[in-house]
């Protein structure tokens, strides 16, 4: 068997003496896209900084492509694309400048027609690529940040409410780029409140509550691919 | 390096950033022309003061017949030069002389004369590199450092950066070498270009340009520090301007004010008036007392001490010794009181690098308090040599003439102590 | 008016419950405090040293025996500068100058002795004095607790909360203005104090010091107003703070030194030799007492003789050496003022040229009319110089005058050959007792104040300038609330 893209085994983490995250375990297969569901305060954020290594764990095992992050951040960065909640850019520097900044800073420099390819990917609209980010709409930003998570092209993603702040059809266009990048290998752990766009795009979804994983649901593959329902009432228990 | 090239492309798209290292490279370069062009003033100074000797002499030649008229009316010029790294760090070189002409007379009674000068343009400082390096450089840096994370976090982009891997190596290292290297820059580049033009050793430039790296790396260290605690943009850049003042503005001028209570320096002024008393009081002493004294420091001459019963110039340059020798402990207490000052001083530097490094920097440029007690004890020496000189005359009572003028000992600037 | 009071009161209470904002004054006022009390009692010290030491060397002038009067022209006396009577509050210039003048016949010699020159290299960090309080470090405290002022208000939201509530642009910012001038007052006490101090001990000071305090005053209210007009105009309390750092460095470090190093270079002052130098020839081209053919003393000589109707120099009733020692005298000292005339120029000049450079600077400004204020400017110290000058003149004449009336001729020109005749050219002691003594009184403060105005123009002038980035600052706000 291959190593998982990630894999999280009885994970504890703690901040001051809170204990955020406690006893979650998960693991995540080449191209599955995972939704963390869980309301304010449960541990997803957490999780995700626990996997990029910016909090300690107290307890448990997290490895990303089989590399233990406590042991080798740095490689386990170089396996991850994340995109945080709130997308933050230079504003004096134009899309295109942020992009090939980020991926130098990545160190995975790409040339002039990927970073084409991948703003139209993303739907981004052409005059915009040369434009200053100081100008750009959140979603416009939102856009220039997964056009740079798509061009890392790494194994894994972590995505922070990826289409809050997105309207409608923005976000639906997100969550096709995402089964996009599910059939291309890549594994996604997205941390969201988008209950439909969830059940819309994921293969599984878990429920986070008091820092584990409470319940979990897998696609079915007929549709529809998850019980509405189910996922109403188990969110809505959760709370 | 191509971690260094894109931080450096990122800083360059900085316009703010980018004044500030332009505003400073201006300062810098402004400091280094101020120095050059004070010290070729200084220098053009003294060739006027060596070019107009042979006229002052032509005069003096016209009537001397009498070693005694040669060693009264004979001024000689002595001077302290500019060194090669003068240009950047002046120094004390505007409030203390660096031309003095001095005669066989007493010299308590020449030694403190000032050079003409505006005060009101002493009062601010000099502006060279030194005071760029020390004051200014520091605001730069802390400028361009004070947000390096904060910044980062305030505007969202922290954790985007931190999840890339080697974060440490590939951003903030090469960001804060970046910045703090283009700082240094700004400054060694008209150093660089100064130390050229005057032609200054190699090795001494370099170890001046090791004291600004040294100055920056400390106002570097200092910012990070404080930039790494955490809070936010404001309060780091609150904190670090604070620190600077303290440092460069309110401690110095205070440890300043605590050294001069400390250490009380004699009256200047009347050490000179006493060295007046003692060398008029000669005229009504007995003759044969007065000879006697000075024969004891120069048994040599006994063999021409005799006097006629009026004026003799021998008689005269004996007192006026003498009067010298009179307040000689207390010429010495008022410089030890000056050098311990000073040395109290660089004690202090250590604790306060700014005061530390700029006093380094006057050291190094022999422009410093100490350059001038240098000085002083050069003029000490030649005046020695130039009374003994025509002690020889007077006591051999050989004859002087306009000839024998050309053969007065001269001042050595690099020392002949 | 209620509503501004209001927002200054609410701005002094977070001022008060701020540890970083009571830490900073407190340590402003100690140090105020420390360098009010030091450079009081410095210069008091230095005053009395200096007095003592013109007493003394006035009494050492009487006491001298009977002696030959050219022997008491080279005897000469001492000159000091008396202290400035508000030199506690503002010491200006002092340090850097000499302070003792030795005055003695045909030589002008420097003002010795200057306490500049007997400290370390750290006296060029600057001298905690109350005026470098004032000047440097108020504003720098002003800056850390003002920065934020308006710019927090935007960042949190609170802004709006309070045009909603009604507040007006105006009133905000008046109440800002008022809270950090309340401030600025509190910061300005223990210097003004110290002034006053100075004040009270010299009657007929109080006027100027009153100026002084006004032109500190204005300076402090265009800090205060330029602050919270900058912190309104900047988007984040960050930019405002870095904004007005630098402008705090420009214009309080950078533009002082470089005014004065600019004026030192575009206005170059002749060198001590340079000035010894060019007199020494043009007394060579003029007249030389050594030269017995000398064209100028051959005919001042024949002017005595026709004026004195005889023949010969022998016939003279007075003593001709005295005479030409006294032209001589006069020829040199023409020359010494004329040159010193021309290096006063030389130095007034690079003094207006930073007094000019005000308009970029209000540093600058208040630091020339507290200087002015307090006579403690080089203007001060050239006038000391030139009264010195012209006593050494005056005494030295007199002695000369001596020399013509009570050393007789013969025994004058015998004296180097004949002991006799020496002792016989040795005057009575007493004529030195009716010999003048060297007073300077400081300029008289109506004259002081006269020459503050120009740098109160300036201070006016900033003034205006804070005023109309304030009213920028109003229209900005009302734009953003509406």
């Amino acid at each position: 068997m291959p190593t998982p893209p990630l894999f999280i085994a009885d994970l504890v983490v703690e901040r001051g003496d809170k204990r955020i995250v406690d006893g979650l375990s998960l693991s995540l297969a080449p191209g599955e896209i995972y939704a963390l569901l869980g309301g304010n305060g449960a541990g997803k954020s957490t999780t995700l900084f626990a996997i990029l290594g910016f909090l300690e764990r107290q307890g448990g095992s997290l490895t990303v492509g089989g590399v233990d992050v406590a042991a080798n951040p740095d490689a386990v960065r170089r396996q991850v694309a994340y995109l945080p909640e709130n997308v933050a850019l230079y504003d004096h520097l134009t899309a295109r400048e942020n992009v090939d900044y980020f991926l130098k800073v990545a160190g995975c420099p790409r040339s002039r027609a990927d970073v084409d390819a991948g703003f139209e990917g993303v739907g981004l609209a052409a005059a915009a690529w040369d434009e200053r980010a100081a100008r750009f709409s959140k979603g416009m930003r939102q856009k220039t940040a997964i056009a740079l998570a798509l061009l890392r092209e790494t194994p894994l993603m972590l995505l922070d409410e990826p289409t809050s702040g997105l309207d409608p059809a923005a976000a639906g266009d997100f969550h096709r780029l995402l089964e996009t990048l599910g059939r291309r290998g890549v594994a996604v752990l997205m941390v969201t409140h988008d209950l439909l766009g969830a059940a819309d795009t994921a293969d599984r979804i878990g429920l986070i509550q008091a820092g584990r994983i409470a319940r979990e649901w897998t696609a079915s593959p007929t549709v529809p691919r998850f019980d509405l329902n189910a996922l109403h009432s188990g969110f809505a228990s959760a709370r | 390096m191509s971690d260094l090239k894109r931080e450096a492309w990122l800083l360059g798209r900085s316009r703010a950033a980018l004044a500030a290292l332009l505003l400073l490279f201006l300062c810098a370069g402004a400091g280094v022309a101020l120095g050059l062009a004070t010290v070729s003033r200084d220098r053009a100074a003294i060739d006027r003061m060596l070019a107009g000797q042979p006229a002052e002499e032509s005069a003096l030649a016209a009537f001397v017949d009498d070693a005694g008229y040669g060693a009264y009316y004979g001024f000689q010029p002595t001077w302290n030069p500019p060194s090669d790294l003068a240009f950047a760090a002046l120094g004390n070189r505007d409030i203390a002389p660096t031309m003095l002409r001095i005669r066989a007379l007493a010299l308590e009674g020449q030694i403190y004369e000032n050079e003409a000068a505006n005060p009101e343009l002493a009062l601010p400082g000099r502006f060279d590199l030194a005071f760029v390096v020390v004051y200014l450089a520091p605001l730069v840096l802390i400028a361009l450092l004070h947000d390096l994370w904060s910044g980062e976090r305030e505007a969202g982009r922290l954790y985007a950066l931190q999840a890339t891997p080697a974060a440490r190596r590939h951003i903030w290292g090469p960001r804060i070498v970046v910045r703090a290297g283009g700082v240094l820059a700004v400054l060694l580049v008209p150093f660089a270009v100064g130390a050229a033009i005057t032609g200054t050793s190699p090795l001494r430039a370099l170890a001046f340009a090791g004291i600004i790296v040294l100055a920056c790396l400390f106002w570097t260290a200092v910012a990070l520090l404080v930039a790494r605690r955490g809070n936010s943009s404001a309060v780091n850049a609150a904190s670090l301007a604070a620190l600077w003042f303290a440092l460069t503005l309110v401690a110095p001028a205070a440890a300043g004010l605590a050294i001069n209570a400390g250490v009380t320096v004699p009256d200047g002024a009347a050490l000179a008036r006493e060295n007046r008393e003692d060398v008029h009081a000669g005229w009504d002493r007995p003759r044969d007392a007065t000879m006697q004294r000075f024969l004891a420091l120069y048994p040599q001459h006994a063999p021409g001490s005799a006097l006629p019963p009026t004026f003799h110039w021998k008689w005269y340059f004996a007192f006026q010794h003498l009067g010298d020798l009179h307040v000689a402990s207390a010429s010495k207490a008022y410089r030890d009181g000056i050098a311990r000052r000073a040395d109290l001083a660089r004690a202090a530097g250590w604790l306060l690098p700014p005061a530390g490094l700029s006093q380094a920097m006057a050291r190094l440029a022999r422009t410093d308090v100490a350059a001038q007690l240098a000085y002083q004890q050069r003029i000490r020496a030649y005046h020695t040599r130039l009374r003994e000189f025509y002690y020889d005359y007077l006591f051999s009572e050989k004859p002087f003439g306009p000839a024998d003028l050309a053969t007065v000992p001269r001042f050595d600037p690099a020392g002949g102590m | 008016m209620t509503q501004m009071i209001a927002i200054a009161a609410a701005e002094l209470r977070l001022m008060l419950r701020s540890r970083l904002a009571l830490i900073g004054l407190a340590a402003l006022l100690l140090l105020s405090g420390i360098a009010a009390v030091t450079s009081a009692v410095q210069t008091a010290s230095a005053s009395a040293t200096r007095a003592a030491a013109q007493a003394a060397t006035d009494e050492q002038f009487k006491t001298q025996p009977s002696r030959h009067p050219h022997r008491m022209v080279h005897y000469g006396t001492y000159a000091l500068r008396p202290v400035g009577p508000l030199a506690a509050f503002d010491p200006g210039v002092d340090s850097f100058t000499g302070t003792v003048l030795f005055l003695e016949g045909h030589r002008q010699n420097s003002a010795t002795f200057g306490a500049a020159r007997e400290s370390s290299d750290l006296v060029r960090f600057g001298q905690l004095t109350p005026a470098f309080v004032l000047q440097t470090l108020a504003p720098l405290l002003l800056v850390f607790l003002g920065f934020a002022t308006v710019a927090r208000e935007r960042e949190r939201g609170s802004l709006r909360a309070l045009s909603a509530h009604g507040a007006s642009a105006a009133s905000i910012l008046g109440g800002k203005v008022l809270a950090l001038g309340g401030v600025a007052l509190l910061a300005m006490a223990p210097a003004l104090m110290a002034l006053a101090w100075a004040a009270l001990r010299h009657p007929g000071e109080g006027g100027i010091a009153t100026l002084i305090a006004l032109a500190y005053g204005v300076y402090l209210l265009v800090w205060v107003i330029g602050i919270t007009a900058i912190s309104a105009l900047a988007r984040t309390s960050q930019g405002a703070l870095v904004t007005l750092l630098a402008i705090w460095a420009i214009v309080v470090v950078l533009v002082p030194r470089a005014a004065a190093g600019w004026a030192g270079v575009a206005e170059p002052l002749p060198s001590r030799v340079d000035t010894e130098f060019a007199i020494a020839a043009d007394l060579r081209r003029m007249g030389d007492s050594h030269n017995p053919d000398d064209p100028h003393f051959a005919a001042f000589k024949q002017r005595i003789l026709k004026q004195y109707g005889v023949a010969t120099v022998d016939e003279l009733p007075v003593n001709y050496r005295g005479l030409v020692g006294a032209e001589g005298e006069r020829l040199t000292s023409e020359l010494f003022a004329l040159y010193a005339a021309r290096a006063d120029a030389i130095q007034l000049g690079q003094s207006a040229r930073l007094e000019t450079l005000g308009v970029l600077s209000p540093a600058l400004a208040v630091r020339r009319a507290s200087m002015v204020g307090a006579a403690t400017d080089v203007a001060t110290h050239l006038a000391f110089m030139n009264r010195a000058e012209a006593y050494r003149y005056q005494l030295i004449q007199r002695l000369n005058g001596l020399q013509v009336t009570q050393v007789s001729s013969a025994d004058d020109r015998a004296r180097s050959r004949d002991p006799l005749a020496d002792q016989r050219t040795r005057i009575s002691a007493d004529f030195w007792k009716t010999m003048p003594q060297f007073q300077l009184a400081p300029s008289a403060p109506a004259t002081r104040a006269a020459a503050m105005l120009p740098a109160m123009a300036l201070l006016a002038f900033w003034l205006a300038i804070g005023v109309g980035l304030l009213w920028l600052a109003r229209r900005n706000l009302d734009q953003t609330a509406a």
